[in-house]
């Protein structure tokens, strides 16, 4: 990856992280859009599994400051997420956004079982709710803002060739 | 080539592996462990995400709260509105008192409710009756002068005419006792004369003598003929005369003194008051009776100003005594500093028989000089 391509995806990281913490808080809705998630996604698929896991190590970690009952929670989830998102890129090449809000809403679920799971706060009914109820819906926030937001930073993420 | 890959896939299973083994650990830390190291990350990393965090939480809140902040505005503009109207029923109500004060007996203070059917707009029922004495045609003044009389009387409550009703008449006189007449509502709708203000509710001064020229402004008081009306009632002011076929009278259009939608509060005078008895003095007494009031509360004002400035000399006193308590025997003098070394100097300690100098009061005189 050519600096270029490596500073044009740094400032989309970060602008997607800037846009958690402040449309994220300002919508405050119950079925939240994790902009994190997506942050992580799009950097994983463009990076080595190691590299993923690290980066969504230390997303997760930055998230988890802010709540320390669930600390390493989010660590854990961003990392397995990431990872995995990085081994799997080849299949989410094609540039297809039905295919890239699929990869955004499996990657929010699966983020948000492996935290809900590691942080062990909720039980029963409370969880299966979570995890069946909210968590897919959350996702699905997150699906739809994610390829929103692709489409609109493809010009920065992948610049057409002259 | 083949070795590299394994190498690469070697590099990432172990990056994965360590980062997934510290996001394991960091689950099951000590609390207290947990809090420090989320705390340093959010005092340094964490820290500008922290503050957009909290700038979105506040923008949000107010967002939300815009409606309920736009309400109590509104609410708060409309009692600052309603405020104007309040200041005005205190100065009606005082101005009752005045009033009520200065007639001193044979009266009962009521409150007119006004009327809502139609055609009864120049009626008010009063909220006074006949178990505290008032009888039909018991006259309704208020401070500013005649507001009716009463009509009909029950029990509780009695309904009373205003002088604009078309069944209203009083005799009448000028202030100076030059001019008499009698007067009744004006009831045309519209003025005669271009140079008379177009107000709806005015009266008319009729059969005063033609020799009997009154001036704009004259002010028409009740004359007391009739035993209905006690003398000295004011009516009103003469705004100008009206032209009227009639050669041998002049008729006078006055300005009423009451004004019947400020009509709210008044005061009906007991039959045993009217009779003979002129009230002009008391009106006399009313009108000064706001500039008076001014004095008092300028006078209270003073008062209380004096007493702030005895209370701060005495605290001035009490200080100046406790700092001179502390110095031990050395005066302070008030308002001043101490004298250079106070605090340094040594000086032996008090010999318990000895007694204190005496500490000399701010306001006290000083010796030597005349007051």
């Amino acid at each position: 990856m050519s600096w270029t391509r490596s500073a044009r995806a740094v400032l989309a990281f970060t602008l997607l992280v800037l846009l958690h913490y402040t449309i994220r808080p300002f919508l405050g809705w119950r079925t939240p859009v994790d902009f994190l998630v997506i942050a992580v996604l799009l950097s994983a698929v463009r990076v080595r599994p190691g590299a993923a896991a690290l980066i969504g190590f230390c997303t997760g970690l930055v998230a988890d400051s802010l709540t320390p009952s669930a600390f390493g929670a989010g660590a854990l989830a961003m990392t397995a997420v990431g990872a995995s998102a990085s081994w799997l890129k080849a299949v989410f090449f094609a540039d297809n956004v039905v295919l890239h809000g699929f990869f955004f809403f499996v990657g929010k679920w699966a983020f948000d079982i492996v935290y809900v799971t590691a942080e062990r706060r909720m039980h029963g009914v409370e969880l299966a709710t979570q995890l069946l109820l909210w968590s897919p819906l959350s996702a699905a926030a997150t699906a739809v803002a994610g390829v929103v937001l692709l489409l609109m930073l493809r010009p920065v993420l992948e610049p057409q060739a002259a | 080539m083949a070795r590299a890959v394994r190498s690469g896939t070697r590099v990432d299973t172990v990056l994965l592996v360590a980062c997934c083994v510290m996001a394991l650990l960091a689950t099951v830390l000590p609390l207290n462990l947990r809090e420090a190291i989320a705390g340093g990350l959010r005092r340094t990393v964490v820290a500008p995400l922290v503050s957009l965090q909290e700038q979105a939480v506040r923008g949000r809140s107010a967002f939300l709260s815009r409606d309920a902040t736009t309400s109590r505005l509104d609410s708060v503009a409309l009692r600052n509105m309603q405020l104007a109207k309040l200041e005005t029923e205190n100065e009606r109500l005082r101005a009752l008192l005045g009033l009520g004060r200065e007639l001193q007996w044979g009266f009962v203070s009521a409150e007119a409710l006004r009327i809502a059917d139609i055609g009864e707009e120049h009626s008010r029922t009063l909220t006074v009756g006949s178990r505290v004495g008032v009888e039909p045609k018991t006259p309704v003044i208020a401070p500013e002068g005649l507001v009716g009389m009463v009509r009909t009387v029950d029990p509780n409550s009695s309904i009373a005419i205003l002088w604009s009703h078309s069944d209203f008449a009083a005799s009448a006189m000028s202030a100076d006792r030059s001019a008499y007449g009698i007067v009744y509502p004006h009831l045309s709708e519209s003025g005669r004369d271009a140079e008379i203000p177009p107000e709806r509710y005015l009266l008319e001064m009729r059969g005063v003598a033609f020799r009997s020229a009154l001036k704009p402004g004259t002010l028409i008081v009740t004359s007391g003929l009739g035993g209905v009306y006690p003398a000295g009632i004011p009516i009103g002011t003469v705004l100008g005369e009206l032209r009227t076929s009639e050669g041998w009278a002049r008729t006078y259009l006055v300005r009423p003194a009451v004004r019947p939608p400020d009509v709210s509060n008044v005061i009906v005078l007991l039959p045993k008051r009217i009779q003979g008895q002129s009230l002009d003095r008391v009106w006399r007494s009313t009108m000064s009776a706001d500039s008076a009031a001014r004095r008092i509360a300028a006078a209270g004002d003073s008062l209380a100003r004096r007493a702030a400035v005895d209370s701060m000399r005495a605290v001035e006193a009490a200080a100046v005594r406790r700092a001179a308590d502390s110095v031990g025997g050395q005066p302070a003098r008030p308002g001043g500093t101490r004298p250079p070394g106070a605090d340094t100097a040594r000086r032996a300690p008090p010999r318990a028989d000895t007694t204190r100098p005496a500490v000399r009061r701010p306001d006290a005189p000083r010796p030597g000089t005349q007051p």
